[in-house]
């Protein structure tokens, strides 16, 4: 009986996730392959010849990719931290407070990602030209926060709505500046979702062309600008090279991030719902 | 889908010149020259925005690593290549022209086609411009049809000449001996090798070229082009065309009920072996992918009898241009021998000059004859016997409707 | 005192501000579908473009794929992706650096997730390559052809890959932190640890459930590179339809383009818009009994 109640309750769950860790990370492994392969025909399972044409491309120089990375990964660092500031406050709003137009504020706040992209791009690049926004980064970083506001709002709501206010009443009472509350108490208890939003906003940020095509354009080029027309023309050794090396900057935003946060907060005791 | 920037637009051009003129060519006029002239030194320390689309590895490193270092040393003008399909240079313009923009980042735009007769009609384009470059007039010929007419459209000097394309069909002679010269012999080899070729959905560019060049050889290329802007007209002429196509697809890929989306994945199957062939509009292609390695080194190009696509494609200027002198300084070092033959060699991107072969003196044209064919690829007279024109652009979306609404799905 | 009245206003009115821009922009390009495209030289209202596309033979088709998909894919997302949240907490998995891999997919480009798709399940993919190792197949035409067909298995896997950790992490991130006494004193009374996680936790999580599911449902009734890359040649997903249209060189066609995106957005905002009422509904209700 005791070797069932393990098999179920240790082994099949350990099994499952194995698996979908494996069906996570199977087509990357093929992605890296492909990054140095030159001729990879059926039914090799290893490429019949290896490239290093990426290598010239990446980091030969001539091609600017290496530049357009740097100040790609900025813009994105930019939108996250801007989009978690403005949902913040107004997820709070909406999780907690009433006030008119609340559901209506909430229902909109999806639009962005309900609504295709080309039914807005044009219109936003005409306002953003007529508001002396086009080809700056400023029209680009706004543009970007608009895309990511309905994740950010969404994760932060639920993340303010599961810790409630109890703990920062407490803090109150025992005598804490409404300051104090805030960067000792509340920060840690959203950090989780602030995590993830930012996270989001990033990523959201950093994948975006269509946008930046219209609104930055000639002056603000980004690594998503230079890797698509790759991956669209079918060079997959190219393509599979800049995939890489946009999942792996991602990556390592991410764990600075989160190692930088739980370091500062020490989110591990953070608890929801008590 | 991207129309004609996002397929392998690498064009070859046929050295000897379609309609070669024997008129000697006028003295430039010295007000002419005195613009070049304080375009150059406007100018100089500049930055110009090429704009193109970004999907070959091998174009852009010959803008980056060839053509852009040139433009620095001879002209001080520092040429920064911008990736960008043709359709987003095409929102962005007209983007600018409806918010009123005065000026805008763009300076260089490589377009043809219907893309160009778009941009023309809404105005999004600086011109005339080619009678200001002496190099234009030195080098190009001025009567040839595809210097005057883009698909049928009047250019009127409002783009000039880059590159030029020529539709070619590839396979590779290891695994299928065959080179079926006409849409007939087409279709034995599909019967022969059935489900293990197709073609991209129209409207991908080269899959709509492809779609085209079976009209012209079931139709004919001059009863189509007679037709001239009739679309009922065409309709029916076309219908010929599509009963083939009806009758080759069981004997395709996914028998022909589906599709791939773009070229990308038609080169792909052929590369991995689950396709025996393969379609361009880069005459020139088949040499690039040997020589990256994605394509085997038996590959090789063939073309039909009745004859084989061909276009050019172009330079523009857009109309909000900021940095307009410097684009025609670009535009003009891009027409001279030197860079078009650095361009064709196959070692950067293999794309032929667009330049007339009767106005390169001795040393120029050696140039040319120095560099050596492309393996696989067809020699430059060949194809130019069995060149056909492109029609004009306002018939192509008829056509690819045609076939959207006959061709892919059950039967 | 007026200060928290004002408060909440105040705490809104960056975000009110953006969606002020994004508003205006829709309603400035949706404008076109009515025929004012000025750039083009048209000026007339017109209701023509949307009977043109109201009419089109393939519309329905397409609305039916794209729901086809959408619907599957998120409710399977969700599914998936809740249980494999399940199984990570309650093993304490996520405690492990291994489960940061979960979320590499979200980093993916949707086109890419398209691409790698494509690379294993194709007839001359991975899959088919090591069953041919295996002497189960002898050419890729014998590996069935699993992507391009009415089923669009090939968009829903996509789609999967890239949304299933996608809702690992809205869901871990709050089912990881609840409150373990919670947890402890059911078990303590007598719950199985089973009984607990489907009376307690997950009821806890299902706003977040729920608002995960919106997100990637929405998202897919809207996106065309994957089921551009992966759909048939015929019928096409809406969005695919309307990328299509938008890309027809002349501008003049830029209006029927439009249409068609308007007609979009209509549908997407309804459902979506239904979707929220009936969760609304049965939050306050749940929120009503919460709070006695």
């Amino acid at each position: 009986m005791k070797t069932i109640n393990n098999l179920v309750s240790k082994v099949l769950p350990k099994t499952i996730l194995y698996t979908a860790l494996l069906s996570v990370l199977l087509p990357l492994g093929v992605l890296l392959i492909w990054s140095f392969a030159g001729s990879w025909p059926w039914p090799n399972l290893l490429p019949k010849t290896f490239s290093f044409r990426v290598m010239g491309e990446l980091f030969g120089g001539y091609s600017g990719a290496l530049q357009v990375l740097f100040s790609s990964i900025l813009i994105s660092l930019a939108v996250a931290l801007v989009s978690i500031l403005i949902s913040i406050p107004a997820a709070r709003a909406i999780a907690l407070y009433d006030f008119w137009g609340k559901d209506f504020l909430e229902f909109i706040t999806l639009l962005p990602v309900i609504v295709p992209v080309t039914a807005f791009a044009m219109g936003t690049q005409i306002l953003f030209i007529r508001l002396n926004l086009s080809d700056t980064v400023l029209g680009v970083i706004l543009v970007h926060i608009i895309l990511c506001l309905p994740y950010t709002m969404k994760i932060l709501t639920e993340v303010t709505k599961a810790t409630g206010t109890k703990m920062e009443c407490q803090a109150l009472v025992l005598g804490a500046t409404p300051f104090q509350t805030f960067r000792y108490v509340t920060l840690p208890l959203l950090m989780p979702g602030i995590i993830a939003a930012a996270s989001m906003a990033y990523i959201i940020s950093f994948s975006q062309y269509f946008l930046t095509f219209l609104v930055g354009g000639g002056n603000i080029i980004t690594f998503s600008m230079f890797m698509f027309p790759y991956i669209q023309s079918g060079d997959r050794t190219i393509s599979s090279g800049y995939s890489i090396l946009f999942i792996a900057t991602s990556l390592l935003v991410f764990i600075l991030f989160e190692t930088l946060m739980k370091k500062y907060y020490h989110v591990e005791e953070v608890y929801f719902f008590n | 889908m991207n129309k004609i920037l996002s397929t392998v637009m690498l064009l070859l051009l046929i050295l000897s010149g379609i309609g070669c003129s024997q008129a000697p060519t006028p003295a430039p006029s010295s007000a002419q020259n005195q613009s070049f002239e304080s375009a150059l030194a406007k100018a100089k320390g500049t930055t110009v925005n090429f704009y193109g689309w970004g999907g070959d590895e091998r174009i852009n490193q010959w803008i980056d690593t060839q053509l852009a270092p040139k433009i620095k040393e001879n002209y001080d003008i520092t040429l920064k290549r911008v990736p960008m399909d043709i359709d987003q240079i095409l929102n962005k313009l007209l983007g600018e022209k409806q918010a009123g923009k005065s000026k805008g980042p763009m300076d260089m735009v490589w377009i043809n086609g219907e893309n160009f007769s778009t941009a023309m009609k809404s105005q999004l384009l600086y011109g005339p411009f080619t009678q200001e470059l002496p190099n234009f007039k030195k080098y190009i010929d001025q009567n040839s049809k595809e210097v005057q007419y883009d698909f049928g459209y009047e250019i009127k000097g409002y783009e000039a000449p880059y590159g030029k394309a020529q539709f070619v069909l590839i396979n590779d002679s290891a695994v299928t001996p065959e080179t079926p010269k006409n849409a007939q012999e087409l279709l034995a080899f599909a019967k022969k090798y059935k489900g293990k070729v197709t073609y991209p959905a129209p409207p991908d560019f080269t899959g709509s070229a492809f779609v085209r060049n079976i009209i012209y050889d079931i139709v004919g290329y001059d009863k189509i082009a007679s037709i001239g802007n009739d679309k009922e007209k065409l309709k029916i002429a076309l219908q010929p065309a599509m009963d083939y196509l009806k009758e080759l697809s069981p004997y395709l890929w996914q028998e022909g009920i589906t599709y791939p989306a773009s070229i990308a994945q038609v080169d792909n199957m052929f590369a991995d072996g689950e396709l025996v062939m393969t379609v361009s509009y880069n005459s020139n292609s088949v040499a690039g992918m040997i020589g990256t390695g994605r394509f085997n080194n038996t590959s090789r190009s063939f073309i039909f009898d009745k004859g084989m696509i061909g276009n050019c494609n172009y330079l523009g200027i857009p109309a909000k241009a900021s940095n307009r002198e410097g684009a025609l300084v670009v535009i003009n070092a891009i027409l001279s021998p030197d860079i078009q033959a650095s361009k064709y060699d196959a070692k950067n991107w293999g794309d032929l000059p667009v330049l007339d072969n009767n106005k390169l003196n001795s040393q120029e044209k050696q140039l040319f004859s120095n560099i050596p064919l492309g393996k696989g690829v067809i020699p430059q007279d060949q194809l130019l016997q069995k060149r056909l024109p492109e029609l004009s652009a306002d018939l192509i979306p008829v056509i690819e409707e045609v076939w959207q609404s006959q061709i892919p799905g059950k039967k | 005192m007026d200060h928290s009245k004002l408060k909440p206003y105040v705490m809104i009115l960056p975000v009110v501000l953006l969606m002020g821009v994004f508003i205006y922009s829709l309603l400035n390009t949706l404008i076109q579908s009515f025929g004012i495209l000025p750039a083009a030289g048209l000026n007339k209202w017109t209701l023509s473009y949307y009977q043109a596309v109201l009419s089109r033979g393939d519309l329905f088709p397409s609305l039916q794929l794209s729901l086809y998909y959408s619907l599957v894919s998120s409710i399977l997302a969700v599914i998936l992706g809740v249980l494999m949240s399940a199984l990570a907490v309650s093993s304490g998995f996520t405690r492990k650096k291994l489960f940061q891999i979960f979320k590499v997919p979200i980093i993916v480009p949707h086109l890419v997730a398209a691409l790698l798709i494509l690379n294993l399940f194709s007839q001359s993919g991975i899959i088919s390559r090591v069953l041919y190792q295996l002497n189960w197949v002898q050419s890729p035409q014998q590996f069935p052809s699993v992507l391009f067909d009415s089923h669009a298995l090939g968009i829903i896997l996509a789609y999967l890959w890239k949304e299933v950790p996608f809702v690992i992490l809205m869901v871990v991130t709050i089912m990881e932190k609840i409150d373990g006494s919670i947890g402890e004193a059911a078990v303590n009374l007598g719950a199985s640890k089973f009984k607990t996680f489907y009376s307690i936790t997950l009821p806890l999580c299902l706003p977040t459930i729920y608002t995960s599911f919106l997100l990637v449902f929405a998202y897919s009734f809207g996106a065309f590179e994957i089921p551009f890359l992966l759909g048939m040649t015929s019928p096409k997903a809406l969005p695919v339809l309307a990328y299509v249209e938008f890309t027809y060189p002349d501008l003049s066609h830029r209006p029927y383009a439009m249409a068609l995106n308007g007609i979009m957005v209509v549908l997407s905002v309804m459902l979506t818009y239904i979707y929220y009422r009936i969760f609304k509904k049965g939050q306050k209700a749940k929120a009503g009994e919460d709070y006695q």
